[in-house]
């Protein structure tokens, strides 16, 4: 015979206090895993909302990231008369070449950091249509203006709307605001590419990339067999989806350790207060189990009654903690994308499957913590159980 | 009084043990957090008067090659020296295999790293030789490199591959993450780019500390209506910027730091609350026999620190063995985390949660048993 559920949970509410604590030590460990791991959660989104797969970028070979890269702007040229590239509505190839700089800025609180800016060419806004403006208006190649990403905006003093900020050489004035749909690109500045490459002064006739679009996925691929198969342009082609995956596990891979050795030593330690709870909750109700199994409850119903309220205390704990962890949702963090050196802000995301590994966690901690206590309840004598007061 | 304390915390040797266990869980991961924030803070390598300059548009934008010498002329400079970070890949691009390659010149280097050793012999030959490159000891040992071996390493940031022949091996004693970093002729890069003449830093010697204020505003004035204006700044404040850059990891770690120490305050003061309801009724006797409130009150403080501290003590003597075997297994895989320690700090954040959680478990229990009246405690059935 079951012992009914409802024993379980008054019983727990007897002792409340101590089960209390119990609940909200082990809720915090929920609250630590789920909130590193929501950093994960982030970035990925981050870096996914910002590839398309029918892109193809080309850096130069060798280099891993945009940064890294340069070549000559004669080849980009090469790679936008490819057969393969898609045409804008005004006939041209979907082809940007873009350039990629850093600045060291202040940050409203006065820390600094590298900024990433991107010359890019007209093409580039057909290309990521997620792009628009928010605030103010796009910027006019060859006049000195720039548009910078709304995490930026709200992030740098020099970078509001309307504020003059050097960049190299040249002070350019930010007449724009965008978003592209929570992408990395917002933590970037965007410029005219002759503008920004004029502002360094360096290397005038290079590009960092160029940013192709096809008309397909499959085309895409295409494109990316054409340019890595030509042995005399020493480039190299990928998917665009590729490109933002391959830094999503670069930057989002140490939270994800960080969040599970937390979050199993941190288990580990709750286990152990749960085990306390349970251990007092049974010699509390000694008495009251000697007298189940003299009404002829068995040992597995005794076991089974405790081990659910064993995992009541975990899932509560659960629930409690990812609730507490709900309001992190859509907070901003920032870090150094480790990759191109630049500060990546981006918004932190409690996804559903980071929720419920947390609330897993809480099930299993609360679980393996009052098994002992379960087992021993279950395994004293009637007599003994009895005799106790 | 102090053996009632004692025979209190044995009375239930299974909660106390229990209390202990996760007490020493949450010290442990408490005093990792701090030992890395402290090796991400670790300035050991940096000497305080050693200026780095660089480009005041960010560290991927170079400096011309002119700067050198009018640096040099900067008077209370001893030295300058220019160091590339070329990074590049050698042997496959795995954590393990990453640590520092720097094209340099090898006239000034020494004179401004004055802590690195190295044999004049082999001083001669690496300058002699255009292909040469030294290496820190440590590193020179993990890859059993000798003398003459030659080494092969892929260009990234540098459209360059770079084949080097080992023409020396430097020391530097004390500081063994000076040691993992290697050197190679800056006149080799150039030459492969069509000599472009820049420079990623310049590293300045100066007499003192003192003179710091004064050279970096010189420095900075010296090219602010130039080409490429500069940044100057101490080599703790060039290593920390990194970790600027970074941004918000120190507070990460805060906020985790203190959702744990507010997980270990409840597991602590559970344990503790626990042991002084079961109790009521001999405190009640305790009060009889004469004790007054207030030495009732000290007593289930002191145990509720004793319990703490003794969790902790566990906890960071648990950590520092941890670590030590920890640094040990990382300087294979991941060579920038090789010199993880536990530091004083750790142990101090360590014993001092300790010390906080039992003082503030204690306080709530030993207050109600201070207030504790007899007649009322001696009636309850227990």
């Amino acid at each position: 015979m079951k012992i009914p559920l409802k024993y379980n949970i008054r019983s727990l509410f007897v002792r409340s206090g101590t089960t209390l604590m119990t609940i909200a030590s082990i809720a915090f460990v929920v609250l630590v895993y789920i909130g590193v791991l929501a950093l994960a959660g982030g970035l990925r989104v981050a870096f996914a909302a910002s590839g398309d797969p029918r892109n193809v970028l080309i850096l130069r070979e060798g280099a891993k990231t945009e940064t890294e890269s340069f070549f000559d702007q004669e080849k980009a040229r090469q790679l936008a008369a490819l057969p393969g590239v898609a045409r804008g509505a005004d006939g041209q190839p979907l082809a940007s070449g873009q350039v990629i700089l850093l600045q060291i800025l202040k940050r409203n609180d006065g820390s600094e950091s590298n900024v990433a800016l991107r010359g890019v060419e007209p093409a580039v806004f057909a290309i990521r249509p997620q792009i628009h403006i928010v605030d103010g208006r796009q910027f006019e190649p060859g006049k000195g203006e720039v548009i910078v990403g709304k995490n930026l905006a709200e992030r740098f003093r020099d970078l509001k709307l309307g504020n003059e900020v050097t960049f190299g050489r040249i002070r350019f004035k930010v007449v724009g605001v965008f978003d592209s749909n929570g992408g990395s690109f917002n933590s970037e500045v965007w410029g005219g590419a002759l503008d920004l490459r004029n502002a360094f002064r360096s290397s005038s006739s290079s590009f960092s990339s160029t940013l192709l679009q096809a008309s397909s996925p499959d085309q895409a691929e295409a494109l990316v067999r054409t340019i890595q198969a030509d042995q005399r342009l020493k480039l190299q082609a990928m998917s665009e989806t590729k490109y933002f995956a391959q830094q999503a596990t670069a930057n989002s891979g140490q939270f994800i350790i960080l969040g599970n050795v937390l979050a199993v030593l941190m288990a580990f330690g709750a286990c152990f207060a749960a085990a306390n709870t349970m251990y007092a909750q049974v010699s509390a109700r000694s008495h009251e189990i000697g007298t189940l199994r003299a009404l002829g409850f068995r040992r597995r119903s005794i076991l089974a009654a405790f081990m659910v309220e064993a995992a009541l205390v975990g899932l509560i704990a659960g629930v409690v903690g990812a609730a507490l962890a709900l309001p992190l949702n859509g907070l901003t963090a920032a870090t150094m994308n480790g990759m191109t050196f630049s500060e990546i802000t981006f918004a932190l995301r409690t996804t559903p499957d980071i929720l419920a590994g947390g609330v897993l966690l809480a099930l299993l901690t609360g679980v393996v913590g009052g098994f002992p206590a379960a087992w021993s309840a279950s395994r004293r004598p009637v007599t003994v159980l009895l005799r106790e007061h | 009084m102090g053996k009632l304390i004692w025979r209190n915390l044995l009375r239930n040797k299974r909660r106390t043990l229990l209390t202990l266990a996760s007490l020493m869980f949450a010290v442990v991961l408490l005093t990792f957090l701090t030992a890395f924030l402290d090796l991400l803070t670790n300035t050991e390598a940096a000497v305080d008067n050693r200026l780095v300059v660089r480009s005041a548009i960010s560290l991927a934008n170079p400096l011309p090659e002119s700067y050198g010498p009018r640096l040099q002329r900067i008077d209370r400079v001893k030295a300058v020296t220019p160091l590339n970070w070329f990074q590049g890949v050698y042997l496959n691009d795995r954590p393990e295999n990453f640590f520092a390659r720097f094209s340099s010149d090898p006239a000034t280097l020494f004179q401004v790293f004055t802590e690195y050793r190295m044999s004049d012999a082999e001083k001669q030959a690496w300058a002699a030789e255009r292909g040469a490159f030294i290496a820190g000891k440590a590193l020179a040992d993990k890859y059993g490199w000798k003398i003459g071996d030659q080494i092969f390493i892929k260009g990234d940031i540098y459209p360059v591959d770079l084949n080097l022949t080992l023409r020396g091996i430097y020391t530097a004693p004390g500081v063994e993450s000076s040691e993992k970093q290697i050197f190679f002729h800056r006149r080799y890069l150039e030459e492969a780019m069509n000599n472009p003449g820049i420079v990623g830093t310049y590293f300045l010697l100066l007499d003192s500390p003192d003179d710091v204020p004064a050279v970096v505003e010189k420095a900075e004035a010296m090219f602010a209506n130039s080409e490429s204006q500069v940044r100057a700044e101490t080599e703790a404040a060039f290593q920390l910027s990194f970790l600027e850059m970074i941004g918000n990891v120190q507070f990460l770690f805060q906020a985790i730091g203190i959702a744990i120490a507010v997980s270990i305050f409840f597991i602590t003061a559970n344990t503790m609350a626990m042991a002084a309801r079961e109790r009521t009724t001999e405190v009640a006797v305790l009060k009889t026999l004469g004790f007054q409130g207030g030495q009732v009150m000290g007593m289930v403080i002191f145990e509720a620190v004793l319990v703490g501290l003794l969790g902790a003590a566990i906890g960071c003597a648990v950590s520092a063995a941890a670590i030590t075997g920890m640094a040990r297994q990382l300087d294979k895989v991941f060579p920038l985390f090789g010199t993880l320690a536990m530091t004083p700090r750790a142990w101090g954040v360590g014993l001092g949660i300790g010390l906080l959680v039992g003082l503030v478990s204690g306080l709530f229990p030993a207050f109600s048993a201070s207030r504790l009246r007899i007649v009322d405690a001696l009636r309850r059935v227990a």
